[in-house]
């Protein structure tokens, strides 16, 4: 997309040594003089104060990404709710406002020199972004504000404050996707007010779309998807010891990624066809009730945990893989799709997610519907014809799926939805 | 006074204070003692060990002894079991028993290993802890043991059991330290037991390779010592009435377990009983308060008796009734789980003497099961280990992924035994050692640390996700070339 508009990118964090051509990237740990406003910092933080800033505990409990694989003891969960935790959020509330005053200019920029982002105060980092963004912004000269994601779309809305400028917003995945349709908060509260305000949100599939037209009720006039593309990749095979078939659950092991049900659909297909192996890679907070589950399931020396893996095991893992499974609950994209059928994995997939609708010819259930992915699964191990047709298809499909398509469709969208030629 | 009583009521088992409930160790696990003591089973020896040992002087006590009066002021003390002729002293013959076992644990066998690397065994750790526990224990207290049976000539006896995967052990890496226990075992005073060769709880799923198991170690007793045990012991004390039966059938003399209280009804475990499953054979229970004083609160220094001296506890052991008192413990409690600087050296030097010098004898089990008679029945109907606060299967069967994990191993035993392999047969029993799916155990609390202590990974979901990789290796390497079979598994059986 450096090709065809000039880019400026403010980053929390930058690498010095990592230059690209046409692409201006600012790191927000590399800054080191800046001048501010501070009254106009101010006045945002009135705005601002409104949301409900947490920190500690509840943020943490919030947090979507879970910092970290944290165990519940059974019988423990109640000690995260009840009225010492209510009484808490409000104390902090007012702590971390004004926590916020208080810290000046250079403080907020040493937030971003840590080697953790998303620590317990994301919320303070998430604003003071925000503010530096915005003072950023308004040195220089460029036609539109385009912000991915809650994390900086409060930026974004700064700076369409600050400077009029049209505010795009890249959705990749909402709190609907990370914490449930009954999610709500904060974090919520920042992805519906930035939508509300901006003048082009762009979900990265249909589905999102109507996630942020329905659940939000943002106005469908504004919301146009465009998929994500996928970089080509070079691919290999290699030695399986899985003769009967290996079956890949690539993901966060947390709730939006369905990792219960994958291992009722390895139940269920062991049923049928016991010398079929399983392999759940990634780490996340469920990991240690879905080890339980699946030793009660009576699958552990089939369905195997590789914890978390670099790239480079990933992808030996996906020459091994014979199929593909995500039963996401919700998956706005989900390009591991797109890079399990580079290395030619034909895909079973959730109608919940955004790829479903890329590979039209993938085979897709509903994430609930484990007898029917389990068939799915089943057929492509066993059904060679049936194989063959829906790796054929796998590969044109991914192949369509370009960045260039992409970019493409989002120039076209600020031209066509922002008047911009 | 007030001590006495307390001394008293510990000695009978009587709960008292918190510190009384034999469990699990103290938030200082590490430090002190660690893991519950075992219930010996009584095994019959038939062995030499006592072979020339002139009848024991006449310290003699045996058989009954009249309950010592202070047992009868005491509401929950046991009323003494009249056995057949006691005669003196009415303390119990103290038998001594040390379970002395390493395992072969596994390294952490990833995922990408299955099919690819047939090796699970971390034999850099394995070596290590087997040269650090040598160190520390094995050496010095074979040293310490050796002088104090030779000196006592007889008077002093003991009884251990040597797992085959431990003797294994030392037959690859420290023959010098086969060597110390050969050494021990020549005074002439030590019986060795008999047990699993695998230090394995798979009875429950084939009586022909648990009695395999057994002939095996059998033949390394015989191997190594040239001697054949005639009394019997299950991996960490596990018993119950029909393994009994079996254990009977299988021609021992008697067994070891636990002095469970439940079982006991209110009763001493100082005395001989036996299942009712069984014709004759008798049991040897463990005194579990009395074995886990050393073994687990010795150097506890939030315990109320801390520091134990050799005089009190052999105050407490005469104290304690019945005709015979067995003590069992893991051997590494003596200088690895509680260290050198415990003064736990000390007190083994010490306690012979002043048990003897009190006019009291020690017995080895053989002796003490060819002198006594049961005076009851012991009726376990559901296994009972030494282990835990809760005596029972639980450290190695209670949760889903040790029982998951216990049970596929066992399942695939024709398979292995279809190939005629001997490699591939020893590397699955391998994999029945007790102490994979001890690892696996999630309990909380002080026998939660307990476990903690003893495992060498992160988690207990690591030790089995490493166990179930591993697993998955073998069933390949058993399975290959043949379509993949899911038996049709049995119910868990109650026991085993």
């Amino acid at each position: 997309m450096a090709n065809r508009v000039d880019l400026s990118f403010i980053i929390p964090k930058a690498d010095p040594n990592f230059l690209v051509d046409q692409l201006e990237l600012i790191g927000l740990n590399n800054l080191e003089d800046l001048q501010w406003d501070r009254e106009k910092a101010e006045e945002s933080l009135e705005n601002y104060g409104e949301v409900t800033w947490v920190d500690g505990a509840i943020a943490r409990s919030l947090f979507p990404y879970g910092l970290e694989e944290e165990h519940h003891e059974p019988g423990s969960l109640l000690n995260s709710t009840g009225t010492t935790v209510v009484r808490e959020t409000t104390k902090e509330t007012v702590r971390a406002i004004q926590r916020l005053r208080e810290v000046g200019l250079e403080d907020r920029l040493t937030m971003f020199r840590d080697d953790n982002l998303y620590g317990e105060d994301v919320g303070e980092r998430v604003w003071a972004y925000a503010q530096i963004a915005a003072t950023l912004a308004e040195e220089r000269e460029f036609d539109i504000v385009h912000a991915h994601d809650w994390m900086t779309f409060v930026a974004g809305m700064e700076i369409k404050k600050r400077t009029g400028k049209p505010l795009v917003l890249h959705v990749h995945s909402l709190a609907y996707d990370r914490a449930g349709p009954d999610a709500r908060g904060w974090i919520y509260d920042i992805e519906k007010g930035a939508m509300e305000m901006a003048d082009l949100v762009i979900p990265v599939s249909l589905y999102t779309g109507t996630i942020c037209t329905g659940h939000y009720g943002i106005d469908k006039s504004k919301v146009h998807f465009v998929h994500n593309g996928a970089d080509a990749v070079k691919t290999f095979r290699s030695k399986s010891p899985f003769k009967h078939g290996l079956v890949l659950f690539l993901g966060r092991l947390t709730g939006q990624k369905g990792p219960e049900y994958f291992l009722e659909i390895a139940a269920k297909v062991l049923e049928q066809n016991p010398g079929v192996y399983f392999v759940m890679a990634g780490t996340g907070e469920r990991m240690r009730g879905l080890i339980e589950y699946g030793a009660f399931k009576d699958v552990g020396d089939r369905l195997h945990f590789t914890g978390f893996l670099n790239k480079e095991k990933v992808n030996q893992l996906l020459s091994m893989t014979d199929v593909y499974c995500m039963p996401s609950v919700s998956e706005p994209f989900g390009l591991s799709a797109i890079e399990a059928a580079q290395y030619g994995i034909p895909a079973v997939i959730s109608k919940q997610s955004g790829v479903a609708e890329v590979m039209t010819h993938a085979r897709k259930a509903d994430f609930w519907d484990v007898d029917l992915m389990a068939k799915h699964i089943t057929e492509l191990l066993t059904d060679p014809e049936a194989r063959e047709e829906a790796i054929r298809y796998s590969l044109q499909d991914q192949a369509n799926c370009t960045w260039e398509a992409a970019s493409d469709r989002i120039i076209e969208l600020y031209q066509s939805q922002l008047g911009l030629s | 006074m007030k001590g006495f009583i307390k001394n008293l009521l510990k000695a009978l088992n009587v709960p008292e204070g918190e510190d009384e409930t034999p469990s699990p160790p103290p938030a200082s696990a590490k430090a002190a003692g660690i893991r519950p003591e075992p219930v010996p089973e009584t095994p019959s020896a038939e062995e030499p060990a006592s072979p020339e040992q002139p009848a024991p002087a006449p310290a003699p006590v045996r058989g009954l002894k009249p309950a010592k009066p202070s047992d009868q002021t005491l509401p929950t003390a046991p009323a003494p079991l009249p056995t057949k002729g006691g005669n003196t002293p009415d303390s119990p013959v103290l038998t001594l028993f040390f379970e002395v076992h390493q395992p072969n644990r596994l390294k952490p066998y990833n995922f990408f290993d299955i099919g690819n690397d047939p090796f699970y065994e971390d034999d850099d750790l394995n070596r290590k802890i087997l040269d650090k526990v040598s160190e520390r224990c094995y050496l010095p207290a074979n040293a310490l043991f050796t002088r104090l049976l030779e000196e006592h000539a007889g008077q002093f006896r003991m009884a251990m059991s040597l797992s085959g995967v431990f003797i294994e052990q030392l037959e690859h890496h420290r023959p010098d330290v086969l060597e110390s226990f050969k050494k021990l075992h020549a005074t002439g005073h030590l019986e060795l037991l008999s047990e699993t060769y695998y230090h394995s709880m798979g009875y429950h799923r084939s009586k022909d390779d648990f009695t395999e198991q057994v002939a095996l170690h059998k033949a390394k007793l015989k191997e190594h010592f040239g001697v054949k045990p005639s009394l019997f012991r299950h991996t960490e004390q596990v018993y119950f009435n029909e393994f009994a039966a079996h254990i009977e059938r299988l021609k021992f003399k008697g067994m070891m377990a636990e002095g469970v209280a439940q079982h006991l009804n209110g009763r001493s475990p100082n005395h001989l009983y036996r299942s009712p499953n069984v014709k004759s054979m008798p049991v040897i229970l463990r005194n579990g308060q009395l074995s886990d004083d050393i073994g687990f609160r010795f150097a506890d220094t939030s315990w109320d008796q801390w520091p134990l001296t050799a005089e009190t506890y052999a105050a407490w052991c005469a104290a304690s009734g019945g005709d015979v008192l067995n003590i069992a413990l893991d051997y590494e409690t003596i200088g690895e789980h509680q260290g050198a600087e415990t003064g736990i050296f000390d007190f083994w030097e010490e306690f012979p003497r002043l048990w003897l010098e009190s006019g009291h004898r020690f017995a080895t089990p053989s002796e003490v099961v060819d002198e006594l008679k049961p005076v009851g029945i012991y009726d376990c109907h559901e296994p009972t280990s030494w282990a835990d606060a809760e005596k029972d299967l639980s450290p190695w069967k209670g949760n889903a992924m040790q029982l998951e994990a216990r049970k596929k191993i066992l399942l695939i035993e024709q398979a292995v035994k279809d190939h005629d392999d001997a490699e591939l047969l020893h590397q699955w029993r391998k994999m029945q050692t007790s102490d994979h799916f001890y690892y696996m155990s999630t309990k909380g609390g002080a026998a939660g640390q307990v476990h903690d202590y003893f495992r060498p990974y992160a988690s207990a979901y690591d030790a089995y996700l490493y166990y179930m990789n591993a697993l998955s290796d073998l069933q390949l390497r058993v399975e290959s070339g043949e379509e993949p079979v899911r038996e049709e598994i049995a119910p868990d059986p109650n026991y085993g």
